[in-house]
């Protein structure tokens, strides 16, 4: 138990964490618009997809932007579905992560890739073209605050998408709380006819709030795979999709608490990592492998209590679309 | 100058009152249709010919060959399919059919275990164990949940979704450790099972004997929801939670019931797997035949009769997935693409059901 080991437990905890921060982030301004985007999941593993293939193709800068695009056009489909449309927004939600589970399976296929990848740029040398691993993301080490002991690995030691991240909990917490626009998303998400009633276009908004989920979680999904785990796999997103959306619960759509929950789930999957090198796991990592599940359900269970639920206060209209008419 | 306008068109969406079965059929049709059109956008993507890829599906369904191993695959989702049905009708979100059949697959195993390395239980009674074991195991995983939702109001979306998760990572257990046959070369699987707890064979394979256990099953569930007592409260349970209360059901007994059954009939399309289709335990032995059921329930609107047709259906793009792999090098994502944009548009049809879309010409309407 060097300080180092203990930096570096820290510095991936934070790294890991990030993945579920971003992901939430986007989730706790839809719910709190009042829709559910179960197409979590999907969007996140499209943006790991997107952005294996075009950070293979053209570089770093391409594979964020994609993954955003792609992350805007679900969460796009996914409030003309839900909103307008007023369907059900768990089976809507749940075709478009079997949809993204689909195709980022079915264009990162060897075969495919290779043909899409010469297409994007033919210049490709043939390895690029086989390569099942993309270039990490350089960090950015921020100078004299990085030198801290543990603090400074732990947050002055990353690639910039975990800055931003933590920029924006903040930043969409202020805006959240503290301006017109926030009120306007919640005063949706709580009583939708009210809002209407006094002038607030509540389809656009839950619309725009939708599209933000969906390039929050595909961005997420972009810097799990570029900025933290750069070999492609199928399904490589394993769930974290949902993870994050148990984790939207126990920050109480907040997205400065959500830092902390997404930190504890990072944590918690480091934490299972670490354990299978020292050797704890080596004869099952299987049951190490469950731990982050099973935490997410004990977290479910645990705010689902009746002490901590009235504290917590869901968005009133979460999950019911809103038609004029009624 | 003079301009003669044309009159706009305006589109009005009325609400629909009533559907008729034919538009529903009519719907269902042109969400295939639809599926196939968008998929057949992405075949051309990555430069393939969508009709080529057309004819190999049809091919499956054409060849009484590929139809039967169609059937073959159809039996695990049906059951589990099945289970759903009796979940989604009293409203009860169930994702995790892939867990509980993983954990039928796991209750079957462990008799035969037993019965193989320590002789308990005599040969005949051995498959009727497997049965019960695997509707415990099943039911038992998805109960959970359920008590959860009942009586604390536990998300079940999220709680089935990462109960998947832990089951298969238990399976994984199993087969690499424990449960390995140690005549198998290290490869992590059970011992191959003995034929007397095997299912019947039926065309000349045990595969063929869950058709049985598929039937029986649909027999029964249809007389669950439709005649007794805990399928009517289960249909009010899902109709309305504030219902239910005021009519006196106990919630948490029915939810928590309902889960079990749902649970337990996918663990037994787990047993159909392993005691039928591989005869033996491996893992990862579910190619997501569980999360295909939740669209097959949906498909034949939790319709027990038609879980077998739509079933075959979803089999056969299994089978058509190994074929397009094998002959045309795409990748078996291609079935599950496919399959969710199914899915996509049979929630977008309800919406054809619910509304009403007329387009007339000029001012009047």
């Amino acid at each position: 138990m060097s300080i180092q080991w203990i930096e570096q437990v820290l510095q991936l905890t934070v790294q890991m964490g990030t993945v579920y921060l971003l992901a939430s982030l986007g989730e706790i301004y839809s719910e709190r618009s009042g829709v559910l985007n179960l197409g979590l999941e999907g969007m996140m593993i499209m943006g790991a997809a997107m952005s294996f293939i075009f950070s293979v193709a053209y570089g770093h800068l391409s594979a964020i932007v994609m993954a955003a695009i792609i992350g805007a056009l679900m969460g796009f489909i996914l409030s003309i579905l839900t909103v307008d449309m007023k369907l059900n927004q768990v089976l809507v939600g749940l075709a478009l992560t079997l949809l993204g589970i689909g195709l980022s399976g079915f264009f990162t296929f060897p075969e495919i890739r290779k043909n899409l990848l010469l297409r994007l740029n033919p210049s490709l040398p043939e390895n690029m073209l086989i390569t099942q691993q993309a270039e990490k993301l350089q960090e950015v080490l921020i100078p004299l605050f990085s030198d801290i002991p543990i603090l400074g690995k732990m947050f002055f030691s990353h690639n910039v998408f975990v800055y931003f991240s933590l920029i924006l909990s903040v930043v969409m917490w202020f805006v959240l709380f503290k301006t017109r626009i926030g009120l306007t998303i919640r005063s949706v998400g709580e009583n939708p006819s009210m809002a209407d009633s006094l002038g607030v276009n509540v389809y656009m908004v839950r619309r725009v709030s939708t599209i933000i989920s969906g390039v929050f979680a595909s961005l997420a999904g972009a810097y799990f795979f570029i900025g933290f785990h750069p070999f492609w796999r199928e399904g490589v997103t394993a769930g974290r999709g949902f993870i994050a959306l148990a984790l939207v619960i126990l920050a109480t759509w907040s997205p400065l608490r959500a830092i902390l929950g997404a930190y504890l789930f990072g944590g918690v999957e480091t934490f299972q990592y670490r354990l299978q090198l020292f050797g704890l796991g080596a004869q099952s990592p299987y049951f190490l492998a469950m731990l982050p599940y099973i935490i997410t359900i004990i977290t479910l269970i645990v705010i689902s209590t009746e002490s901590i639920k009235k504290k917590l206060g869901a968005p009133a209209t979460l999950g019911t679309p809103y038609s004029r008419e009624e | 100058m003079t301009k003669t306008l044309k009159k706009p068109y305006t589109i009005k969406i009325g609400r629909r009152l009533h559907y008729s079965r034919k538009l529903s059929i009519l719907t269902t049709f042109f969400a295939l249709i639809l599926a196939f059109g968008v998929a057949g956008v992405f075949f051309a993507i990555i430069g393939l010919n969508p009709l080529e890829v057309y004819s190999y599906i049809g091919g499956v369904f054409t060849s009484p060959i590929l139809l039967l191993e169609s059937l073959k695959r159809a039996i695990p989702i049906g059951l589990a399919a099945l289970g759903l049905c009796v979940a989604f009708k009293m409203n009860f979100w169930n994702i995790g059919a892939e867990g509980q059949m993983y954990m039928g697959m796991f209750a079957s195993t462990g008799v035969v275990l037993l019965h193989v390395y320590y002789g308990l239980f005599p040969d005949y009674l051995v498959l009727l164990l497997m049965i019960l074991g695997a509707f415990f195991a099943g039911g038992l995983w998805c109960s959970l949940p359920a008590f959860l939702k009942a009586k604390m109001k536990v998300n079940e979306i999220l709680t089935t979704l990462m109960m998947n998760y832990v089951a298969m990572y238990f399976v994984d257990f199993l087969v690499y450790g424990p449960w390995r046959d140690p005549k198998g070369y290290g490869f992590p699987l059970s011992i191959p099972f003995p034929d007397y707890s095997k299912l019947t064979i039926i065309f000349g394979e045990f595969a063929y004997g869950g058709l049985l256990l598929l039937c029986v099953t649909a027999v029964l569930v249809f007389i669950i929801l439709r005649y007794s007592k805990l399928g009517f409260e289960l249909r009010i349970v899902g109709e309305s939670i504030d219902t239910a209360r005021y009519a006196g059901i106990n919630l948490s007994k029915v939810i928590t019931l309902g889960g079990f059954i749902a649970g337990g009939i996918a663990g037994i399309g787990g047993l159909t797997i392993v005691s039928g289709i591989i005869g033996r335990l491996r893992p990862r032995a579910s190619p997501g035949y569980g999360y295909t059921a939740i669209i097959v329930g949906l498909l034949s609107a939790l319709n027990p009769w038609l879980i077998l047709p739509v079933s075959i259906f979803f089999g056969g793009l299994f089978v058509a997935g190994d074929i397009l792999q094998a002959t045309l090098k795409i990748p078996g994502a291609a079935v599950e693409m496919y399959q969710a944009l199914i899915f996509l548009f049979i929630v977008i049809g309800e919406f054809m059901k619910r509304y009403q879309i007329t387009i007339t010409r000029g001012g009047d309407s």
